[in-house]
């Protein structure tokens, strides 16, 4: 963009800044926002605190104004002050200097760590900048700087506003402004200088010095003393001594173990890169007087290590590389790739190798093998480059499935019972591995506010290696590779009447992500296909848990009565084996059937045997399918016990099978006959539990249902009866009595029959095969979108594990903020991508502070540290450096810190003056030496190999005298200037009195 | 126009199916079929000047239909739990329906309502300090109606969608953007010079 010299060429030119009503308007303009925002009048405000800059809130007001047709963008900075007592103090303070001009002597802010340039020169509380709206525009001819200028002059004068009003002109990037503070009787003129080139006379302080006394040209001899704040800051770069102490993942050493922190079941974390790039120590004298300390071309006093006061801060690397982001960024990844698990295979990889896809496809078996797949734990040797390399070399590269022995070691730590199973015959309960949480506490159960699973369940650890496999082992053709491989292996589960390991049994978990309750579903479908393959050997009652072996005898015992009958009925078929029901033709079957009883009928009869008729619908057939009497309640008729029945559990429902019943549900609109339909399309349960109910009670009535089923429908009172005496009387309740009650009807309509004669509720081989395909068809994108909850539960997890190691309270607060967001973001169906992103990089920032902190850590050889009260200061320097913009060094060049710091700038000389030399480097234990010997580089005499030249040079200049007579009001004149490598600047706010000159 | 769901729960016998008749149809009619499994009714309404679409799913307090219910808190804005105030056993069940209600809400921020429901009938076992005090503990909106009279019922229906109205990001889509913004990490260096942090 333009250069010192280059003439004006912008939009800017065209506009006529002579013509009156124009300017005019545009100082009227000004004025009305600086009456909008209330700045007009006599400023008030409490003396400044000590760092109240750097620990108070600033806020800006902005407005748009323009000049002709030239846009400028006008913006109150401020401090925000509490409110103080401003209309008492308003008399006091009548003509008393506005408050700005008293800032500028103000000492208790100078170089403040983040602040607004004009902060940082004037020491300004607020102030009003205007500014070429556009980035692109400037103001760059003197008469146009004039023009503003003297508008802004002319618009404080007219309103009385005290707070200092600013021009940007020049470029913006090149931070130059102009202003005016105004107050009764006195003026401040805010004027810089920027120069490309450093004057010689300006690198020190004697020279600048004479600059600003010649600037205030104060007729008085001697001159009021000038006070001095310098600030040399000093930026380190080079850490290689200390390598970053991640320890690097070595991916070649395959899978399994704890490979350089990588192992199936857990997320990686940590930085593969420094996350802090350099260390900048600001070295100030804040308060000299003139005279105390010699500066001047040829000689310094100023020596970095004798400078009474230090600060620290850390220029973080931007967007460092962690394991922990890339692995959910790249898992996050695969949530918009398109293909299917098909399509991205390909049918060819497997008909190629048709032997090896044979292999892998019963890799399974493989674990029952007596010699498990070895799991290697290799040491970590390699250097983080390296690893860095193979990173990439093993990212999208080559996405490819999985080779035999990753794949064989996943799916044996998903299924962990394969391998005892066969041996024993018998089904291991799901192992809990010592790195979960505990059942029950907060964190176990974060599961059901992120709608993931839980952190011991089959789906999580498959998120996690579906995650680590995506990242490491073939992008995503390992994740469909191993999709399809998992989608196998339920099926022959399935097929085999073999429990899924690792998820809780019962109906599916609605808190769980989708995919989870479709695994319990099918593991639901397999219990009970198993239950009604066994059913050979003993019927299992479905409400089993409360049914005493005793009670479950007694049901089978009555119902052997029905031998014969049966044996009558179904003779036809009796011929078929039990097997060959079960294989061949149980996709067709819809109730439990007769064979399935006589089965069992026969078994009870080798031991038994049984005799027997009743003729059905009739009081005295035989009762079947009791659980257990029901207390001492007996039939309102015969007298007899009333039995609860052995039911049907009602079918077990996802969450989307729940959505797609109640839509229907909802169609049958409000008219009394869709009410009516609706209960009736769930009467099922209630026809099926009085179907188990009239053959349990033979001879029963509805009152005797009622007073099971829900005995607050049928009510009893103490009457009279013909003899005197009090008698309990029951009704039903009057619900119950009305005509359409659907209990009514569906009473009549049931016919006595256990439930194990029914017709299925639920039909298993049904639902399973729904199962199986929806698991078939996910796509690798789908199964993201599935276990990505899971995958940033596990996230937040590692988070606040490694958080705990270092207890930083920033990140504490970060990880409490994640877990509230997601619980909100992932509870509703598809959540959007953007909030997700936000979550992830909220988690990589999280990560990205810890390793942080880890880095400072090492670099502080804080773990070298053994005296335990200086390695708690360490401890605490380090944490402050990682959360604060700033941090003081107690002790400055002389404490525990300092002299750390000090070390690692002279080892980095030391690097940089013989490079050649590294050998010889000083390591942290050895003291420092001071080389006393003098340097020619002008920047650092005094400490000339401990530390490089100062990468910058700040001084504030500060006195009072009267200006411009001698007879004027003494006033506050200051003047700030900054060195750079590539710059300098000079910004001066010399005051005047306006009525005494 | 709005399209809330809410969901009426509470023990067998307690009224709820009786409330909605009296907020949909203000009709009373002292012998209701039972519900089996859930009913549904919808109803339009204005509250505050939003026209507001009701979809109630009224559940089945007998325990046998309860398996089903569970589902039918996903996606609810607003619960109405309902207890009998003449049958002390109902007021006592209502934590068990406050945990499942925990369990199966996918809205964190829903609304709740109890309500207490029968004060027509002479025989009270649960006084309203109780059902009260409950409600406190339990931050939910409390009242007690009578769909038999109709006392309170109307006023219940409308506090509880015009709290929903009133939660941020319960009801619109576009609003759904979940409250709380976490702050961004990155603080924006541009109006900022940090010494020599921006030039170095
Ligand atoms: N006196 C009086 N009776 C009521 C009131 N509300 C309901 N009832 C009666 O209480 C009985 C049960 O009412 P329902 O509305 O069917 O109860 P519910 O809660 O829907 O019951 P379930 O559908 O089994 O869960 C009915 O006989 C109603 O007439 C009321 O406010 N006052
Ligand atoms: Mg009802």
């Amino acid at each position: 963009m333009a250069a010192d010299s280059e003439p004006e060429s912008d939009v800017f030119e065209i506009t006529d800044f002579t013509t009156a009503s124009e300017w005019e308007r545009f100082i009227s303009k000004v004025e009305e926002v600086l009456n909008d925002w209330k700045l007009i009048g006599i400023s008030s405000g409490k003396p400044l605190e000590k760092g109240v800059y750097t620990t108070g809130t600033w806020e800006e007001k902005s407005d748009k104004i323009s000049f002709a047709d030239f846009r400028f963008s006008i913006t109150h900075h401020y401090l925000v002050q509490e409110a103080s007592d401003k209309d008492g103090k308003e008399e006091l303070v009548e003509d008393a200097l506005p408050l700005s001009m008293q800032d500028l002597l103000c000492m208790n802010n100078d170089f403040p760590p983040r602040a607004h340039c004009l902060v940082r020169w004037y020491g300004l509380r607020e102030f009003v900048i205007i500014a070429p709206a556009s980035n692109h525009d400037a103001i760059l001819s003197e008469s146009k700087c004039n023009l503003l200028l003297s508008s802004i002059s002319i618009a404080l004068g007219n309103t009385g506003c005290q707070i200092p009003l600013f021009v940007q002109i020049h470029p913006k990037w090149r931070r130059m402004y102009v202003g005016e503070c105004q107050g009764p009787g006195v003026r401040t003129d805010f004027e810089m200088v920027h120069l490309r080139k450093v004057p010689n006379q300006y690198t020190h302080l004697s020279g600048l010095l004479d600059i600003f006394k010649s600037k205030i040209g104060c007729p008085l001899t001697p001159l009021p003393p000038v006070s001095i704040a310098i600030r040399l800051t000093y930026i380190l770069q080079d850490w290689q001594q200390y390598f970053w102490p991640q320890q690097p993942p070595d991916i070649d050493a395959l899978v399994g173990g704890e490979v350089g922190g990588l192992e199936f079941g857990k997320l990686p974390f940590g930085a593969c890169e420094d996350p802090i790039s350099e260390l900048h120590l600001a070295t100030t004298w804040p308060h000299l007087t003139e005279g105390i300390l010699v500066d001047n071309d040829v000689y310094s006093d100023l020596d970095p290590i004798q400078a009474p006061q230090w600060s620290v801060r850390v220029r973080k690397a931007d967007n460092p590389q962690c394991l922990l982001g890339d692995f959910l960024t790249e898992f996050f990844k695969l949530c918009r790739r398109k293909e299917s698990t098909d399509e991205i295979l390909g049918r060819s990889t497997f008909e190629e190798d048709g032997k090896e896809s044979a292999d892998i496809t019963h890799a399974l078996s493989k674990l029952t093998e007596p010699a498990p797949v070895p799991i290697h734990r290799l040491s970590v040797t390699n250097m983080v480059h390296s690893a860095k390399k193979k990173i990439r070399k093993h990212r999208g590269v080559d996405e490819s499935p999985l080779n035999n022995e990753v794949l064989s070691t996943i799916l044996s730590f998903l299924f962990p019972d394969a391998a005892e199973k066969l041996t024993d015959g018998s089904e291991t309960r799901p192992t809990t591995s010592r790195n979960n949480p505990p059942p029950e506490s907060e964190e176990y159960n974060l599961y059901s506010q992120f709608k993931s699973a839980p952190s011991d369940s089959l789906t999580y650890k498959l998120a996690l290696c579906l995650c680590m496999i995506n990242f490491y082992h073939g992008g995503v053709k390992g994740v469909a590779h191993l999709w399809q491989e998992f989608v196998v292996e339920m099926r022959s589960r399935w097929e085999k009447n073999c429990l899924i390991p690792g998820l809780a049994s019962g109906a599916p978990d609605l808190r769980c992500c989708l995919l989870h309750q479709k695994l319990q579903m099918l593991n639901c479908c397999i219990e009970r296909k198993k239950a009604r393959d066994e059913g050979k050997k003993a019927y299992t009652p479905d409400r089993s848990p409360s049914a005493s072996s005793g009670d479950t005898g007694k049901a089978i015992d009555h119902s052997v009565g029905d031998y014969q009958k049966e044996t009558e009925k179904e003779k036809g078929e009796v011929g078929k084996s039990w097997e060959s029901w079960s294989d061949s033709e149980e996709e067709f079957f819809e109730c439990l059937s007769d064979t399935e009883e006589l089965k069992g009928n026969e078994q009870e009869n080798g031991k038994k045997g049984g005799t027997k008729e009743g003729s059905k619908e009739s009081a005295n057939l035989k009762p079947e399918g009791r659980l257990h009497p029901h207390g001492k309640l007996t039939l309102l008729h015969p007298g007899e016990p009333l039995y609860i029945p052995i039911t049907q559990e009602p079918a077990p429902m996802t969450e989307d099978l729940l959505e797609e019943q109640s839509e229907v549900l909802a169609k049958l609109g409000t008219s009394a006959e869709g009410a009516h339909l609706r209960a009736r399309m769930q009467s099922a349960c209630l026809l099926s539990d009085m179907e188990s109910f009239k053959a349990a009670n033979p001879g029963c009535c509805l009152e005797d249902f009622v007073r099971w089923y829900s005995p607050r429908d049928y009510i009893e009172e103490e009457v009279l009866d013909e003899k005197g005496n009090t008698v309990l009387k029951g009704e039903l309740s009057a619900r119950m009595k009305i005509p359409s009650n659907m209990w009514v009807e569906a009473w009549e309509t049931a016919k006595p029959i256990p439930a194990r004669r029914q017709r299925r509720l639920f039909d298993d081989t049904r639902e399973a095969e729904k199962v199986l395909h929806y698991l078939a068809v996910q796509k690798p994108a789908d199964l993201a979108r599935h276990l990505l909850p899971c995958v940033i539960h596990a996230a937040v997890l590692k988070v606040k594990e490694e958080e705990s190691l270092e207890d930083i309270p920033s990140v504490k607060k970060i990880i409490k903020q994640i877990i509230s967001h997601s619980s909100k973001v992932l509870r509703f169906p598809n959540p959007e991508d953007k909030k997700l992103e936000e979550i992830i990089a909220h988690i990589m920032s999280a990560e990205a502070t810890i390793a942080r902190a880890r880095s400072l850590k090492a670099k502080f050889g804080i773990d070298k540290c053994d005296q335990e009260e200086e390695k708690e200061d360490l401890e605490r320097f380090v944490n402050c450096l990682v959360e604060q913009p700033e941090v003081s060094v107690i002790g400055a060049g002389r404490g525990a810190a300092g002299r750390i710091i000090h070390k690692l700038f002279v080892n980095a000389q030391t690097m940089t003056e013989s490079s050649d030399e590294v050998a010889a480097m000083t390591t942290l234990d050895e003291e420092p030496k001071r080389s006393g010997s003098s340097d020619e580089r002008r920047l650092n005499l005094g400490a000339v190999a401990d530390f490089p030249p100062p990468a910058g040079r700040e001084l504030i200049l500060r006195t009072t005298v009267p200006r411009p007579a001698p007879y004027s009001k003494p006033l506050p004149q200051r003047m700030y200037s900054v060195i750079t490598k590539e710059d300098f600047q000079l910004a001066g706010a010399f005051s005047a009195d306006t009525t005494f000159f | 126009m709005v399209t809330l769901k809410l969901i009426v729960v509470g023990d067998s016998g307690v009224g709820k199916s009786s409330l909605l008749l009296r907020f949909t149809d203000d009709m009373f009619e002292p012998y209701l079929n039972p519900t089996i499994g859930v009913d549904f009714k919808v109803k339009k309404m204005v509250v505050d000047g939003n026209l507001v679409q009701l979809a109630i799913w009224d559940t089945a307090g007998q325990e046998r239909f309860r398996t089903l219910t569970p589902s039918y808190y996903r996606g609810a804005q607003g619960v109405i739990l309902v207890y009998d105030v003449t049958r002390k056993d109902t007021f006592a069940k209502l934590i068990t329906w406050l945990n499942e209600l925990e369990m199966y809400a996918t809205r964190s921020n829903s609304v709740r309502m109890l309500v207490g429901n029968k004060i027509d009938k002479p025989d009270r076992e649960v006084n309203k300090r109780e059902g009260l005090q409950f409600a406190r503990k339990h931050s939910m909106l409390f009242i007690e109606t009578s769909a038999k009279t109709r006392d309170g019922v109307q006023c219940a229906f409308e506090e509880v969608v015009r709290k929903i109205l009133q939660t941020p990001g319960l009801w619109d889509k576009d609003t759904q953007k979940c409250g709380v913004q976490l702050e961004t990490a990155a603080h924006s260096e541009e109006d900022f010079c940090g010494g020599y942090c921006t030039l170095t």
